[in-house]
């Protein structure tokens, strides 16, 4: 055995050959897990490439301004219609998941929350076909197929949303501030919602805007309720509207090149939109939220 | 003497004690001169404001209740002319004839076709998804560079902003091609012979395929796990972590021995909640399956799933019992996920009350 | 010479002897302020209170005097429900799901609960500054010190400026801030931000001031602005001071109430009387172990 000294500068200049293999299983899954994150960012680099480039030759203002019908045909009426169908979506699940959101996390009793926390993990979880079809059992009978058919199943799908990422977004003001607006003398609705929403407001507008990106992508129940159509809609919720999802599932498989290719057109529309809002919405908190 | 009359003089504005309690009713005061501590009669603005946005939650409430009876009402009809049994397990869907009397005969819907797809694409989706999804999460989180960290899981993450709609154009465009003509055809020359079910024909390969749904489902419920597996990496504590590394273990041994045990039920959980995404899919999945019936000799082929037969068949579905089909298709698909919510929900409870060691 | 030497001998007289110096101190200046008090605003009365989080008792019958416009430290080991305590005066504790008090608590011979009074209105004539300075992140330090009024309503807005500027001399923090009104009330210093508290606290006049443990986040210099604070607001309103400080206490208060845990643990008030008798004359054994620093 050599001095000690020695030996200590041995152990750790040279790695024994068990250490070794450590070490290059180590350097292995580094570079298989780096390349597991290449391939999760892939698919969205060919994807986006892809649909540019079909896209491209269609880009033209009839394309955007002019309805299905006309001799240029374009795809406006689904443009407005989705924007119209979303819109409303949001306008009028927007309050209520806000104020399920603000029970939750403002008054309601452990066991309330638990309850309700439950329903709305079962609700996220429903498919949207699911919501259509429901639209289409109960609503359409009624109501026709129609834009307020469309906008009953789109909201099903965003209250639950809405009402969690309030419910969220409340959480992390901190209860010390709570306190003391209490401690001034505050009643506790005023405190609910001066002080906490108030707080709160940029996450809560934050989910509004993402709930309406949402619902712009939505298609599965737009097909069983608002049908889509040919003819020019503006704010007529009582019959079948357009809107860019159906718009692209219904030319994809038609007959033509003009067609299939507006339906490329569209869903770079579609998708540009829908990239946007999130980009612009979450991009800002990308740099706070990791840490 | 001097300090006392500094101390002792108020402020102009305390002697205003009336500044802020005069709206209130001296004569009905609790004893304070000039302020009322009694509450204002009536329903208070606090009961009023708690009532409304309950309401809110209510009305949650109230659609779960009106989705499960919708479904279960409306889905009543088909039992009466066939069992739960069939319908899970006999691989035809047929709405019959109609005979001399008017009536419906030899109406048969099956749908273990289209729960076979569901099945077996959502397995394919979570067979490619969960490896790559953690991987990629444990790439975010312990070895990308910090600055690159953010704006990658930022990247990854937009996937899932994209409509599903594009997807399944992009797929029928493009995708679906490229598998065919690289992964299938591998799968299928190196393992077609022996296993049965993956087997193509060389000489005309399909067009839609199971396999290729489930692909494609994979690359679109990858954030999905991504997102999950990345939250519960990161919170296991570094304490942990720190131990270990003391002991002289490497990173990987860090992740292999420490972070993934903790992390375990979570990952799982996200797993699960991407499960329940796949499920649920319809338009991606309907423009890349082909919506063939009955169980399809090999993933290969075209098929359908529970939720792309709903979307194709819906349309010329007319009279009760076709009706009742649709609502039995869609009511299988709402006990799916919300047996898979439900799960995910027991787990995840469990996993922060345990605080990590399952 | 001889101070010294006693220290290298026997540390914990020697403490006991500055604690003695510094309890002196307030006394002359609570003695000036009790006879200047014109109304009985501010005597509070605890007699016989407990709280309880459920089953579990963590105040035990505590009976106290609060005299009007003094400043009253209660001290004692962690745990022994000091906290617990000042959070039933301004019924705060109750908001805590099972939480429970019992026995009476008095302000100037109204009961706080009664069940006449509604525990809102009770918050604004007793006030409390938290541990942690808590300013409101959305608005500015004007809007931070208004915002107990415009909460509560009834002011007007041409008297919430002459209030804001009152309540931010008040709290010694006017200078410092006058040019910066706007800024949100998060952008001042640790310091700064607890005098924003209590300048907030007092704006919308309580008679009753809690403060719980308000200098323990701070620095040493921070403190000191802080404690200088406290004795000058004594003129005005009744302090409750709970501090783990005993320096601290002797430093500031007139009276001091010593707690600890019986085997239960539950709090339970030990003894009280004025600040320079409990610091060099405590008839408590308990009491005078804990001020010599034996246990806590």
């Amino acid at each position: 055995m050599s001095t000690p000294v020695a030996s200590i500068a041995k152990l750790l200049t040279q790695p024994t050959s068990g250490e070794r293999a450590r070490q290059r299983i180590n350097g292995g899954m580094r570079v298989i897990v780096g390349v597991a994150a290449f391939l999760a960012i892939l698919p969205l680099i060919a994807l986006i490439f892809f649909v540019i480039l079909k896209a491209a030759p269609y880009l033209v203002p009839t394309f955007f301004f002019n309805n299905p019908l006309d001799k240029e045909p374009g795809v406006l009426n689904a443009i407005v219609g989705s924007l119209q169908l979303s819109g409303l979506t949001v306008l009028i699940s927007g309050p209520i998941g806000i104020a399920g959101g603000v029970y939750l996390s403002e008054f309601a009793s452990p066991r309330v929350v638990a309850i309700g926390e439950t329903v709305i993990d079962v609700m996220l979880g429903v498919p949207s076909i699911v919501a259509g079809v429901f639209a289409y059992l109960i609503l359409v009978p009624v109501l026709g197929f129609s834009g307020w058919a469309a906008v009953a199943a789109l909201s099903i799908l965003t209250l639950p949303i809405m009402m969690r990422s309030t419910q969220e977004v409340l959480r992390l003001v901190p209860q010390a501030i709570r306190e003391a607006s209490l401690a001034l003398g505050v009643p506790v609705w005023k405190t609910a919602l001066f002080v906490s929403v108030r707080t709160a407001l940029p996450g809560i507008l934050t989910g509004v805007i993402l709930a309406f990106s949402r619902a712009l992508g939505e298609t599965a129940p737009l097909l069983m309720t608002a049908r889509g159509t040919n003819a020019e809609n503006w704010l007529d919720f009582s019959t079948t509207m357009n809107a860019m999802p159906i718009v692209i599932y219904q030319y994809s498989n038609a007959a033509g090149d003009l067609l299939i290719g507006q339906a490329w057109a569209t869903a770079l529309i579609l998708m540009v939109i829908a990239l946007t809002i999130n980009v612009l919405v979450r991009g800002r908190t990308v740099n706070s939220r990791t840490a | 003497m001097e300090g006392w009359a500094i101390v002792a003089r108020p402020s102009s504005y305390l002697l205003n004690k009336s500044v802020i309690f005069d709206t209130d009713r001296p004569e009905k005061g609790v004893g304070m001169a000039g302020m009322e501590l009694r509450q204002a009669g009536g329903m208070s603005a606090d009961t009023l404001f708690r009532r409304i946005t309950g309401t809110g939650l209510l009305i949650l409430f109230v659609v779960l209740t009106g989705l499960v009876v919708a479904f279960v009402g409306y889905s009543n009809p088909l039992w009466t002319i066939q069992s739960p049994i069939d319908f899970l397990t006999s691989s035809t869907w047929s709405t019959g004839t109609i005979d001399e009397s008017g009536q419906i005969v030899d109406a048969l819907y099956g749908a273990s076709g289209a729960l076979f797809g569901t099945v077996a694409t959502s397995l394919i989706a979570v067979l490619f998804a969960a490896p790559i999804g953690i991987l990629a999460a444990i790439f975010l989180v312990e070895f990308a560079p910090p600055r690159l960290a953010a704006p990658l899981t930022f990247i990854v993450e937009l996937i899932a902003a994209i409509p599903s709609v594009v997807f399944g154009l992009w797929a029928a465009g493009d995708l679906s091609n490229r598998l065919r003509d690289s992964i299938e055809w591998w799968i299928a020359s190196s393992f077609g012979r022996f296993l049965p079910f993956l087997s193509e024909d060389p000489e005309s390969p399909a067009a839609d395929s199971v396999f290729r749904a489930g692909f494609l489902l994979a690359i679109m419920i990858l954030p999905m796990v991504v997102a999950v597996s990345r939250e519960f990496i990161r919170s296991v504590p570094i304490s942990l972590r720190e131990g270990y590394i003391g002991m002289g273990a490497t990173k990987w041994e860090v992740i292999r021995d420490v972070i993934l045990p903790t992390a375990r039920i979570g990952l799982i959980g996200g797993v699960l909640l991407a499960l329940g995404r796949a499920i649920g899919e319809t338009i991606a999945v309907t423009m890349v399956i082909g919506n063939a019936e009955g169980v399809p000799s090999s993933l290969f082929q075209p098929g359908q799933t529970v939720a792309s037969k709903i979307a194709s068949n819906i349309g010329e579905a007319s009279g009760e019992i076709a009706i009742g089909a649709m609502a039995a298709l869609g009511l299988s698909l709402f006990l799916l996920t919300t047996v898979i919510s439900l799960v995910v929900r027991v787990l995840v409870r469990r996993f922060a009350v345990t605080g990590g060691r399952a | 010479m001889a101070t010294e030497k006693r220290k290298t001998e026997n540390s914990a007289a020697g403490a006991k002897d500055e604690l003695a110096q510094a309890a002196a101190r307030p006394a002359a200046q609570a003695a000036q302020r009790a006879s200047a008090s014109e109304s009985d605003s501010g005597r509070l009365t605890l007699d016989n209170v407990s709280a309880r989080y459920g089953t579990f008792r963590a105040v035990k019958d505590v009976t106290l005097a609060v005299r009007p416009k003094s400043v009253t430290a209660l001290i004692g080991p962690s745990g022994c429900g000091k906290s617990t305590l000042i959070r039933t005066i301004n019924r705060m504790h109750e908001t805590l799901p099972g939480a429970t008090v019992s026995g009476s608590i008095s302000l100037d011979g109204v009961d706080l609960y009664s069940s006449d009074v509604d525990p809102v209105r009770a918050r604004r004539v007793v006030g409390m500054v938290f541990q942690k300075p808590n300013p409101f992140p959305t608005m500015s330090i004007s809007e931070n010190v208004s915002s107990g009024l415009r909460l509560t309503g009834g002011t007007s807005k041409s008297e919430i400026a002459g209030i804001v500027e009152d309540s931010l001399r008040r709290a010694a923090l006017w200078d410092e801030v006058k040019d910066k009104l706007n800024q949100p009330g998060t952008s001042l210093s640790g310091g700064q931000q607890q005098r924003l508290c209590i300048a907030r606290t007092i704006a919308v006049k309580p008679r009753v001031v809690l403060m719980d443990e308000p200098c323990s986040a701070l620095d040493p210099v921070a403190t000191l602005k802080i404690e200088e604070l406290i004795r000058d607001l004594a003129a005005e309103y009744t302090i409750v001071i709970v501090t783990h400080n005993m320096q601290q206490a002797s430093r500031v208060s007139d009276e001091t109430a010593f707690f600890s845990m019986d085997d239960d643990r539950a709090g339970y008030l030990v003894e009280t009387g004025p600040t320079a008798e409990m610091f060099t004359n405590p008839k408590q054994a308990l009491t005078e172990g804990y001020i010599q620093g034996r246990f806590g």
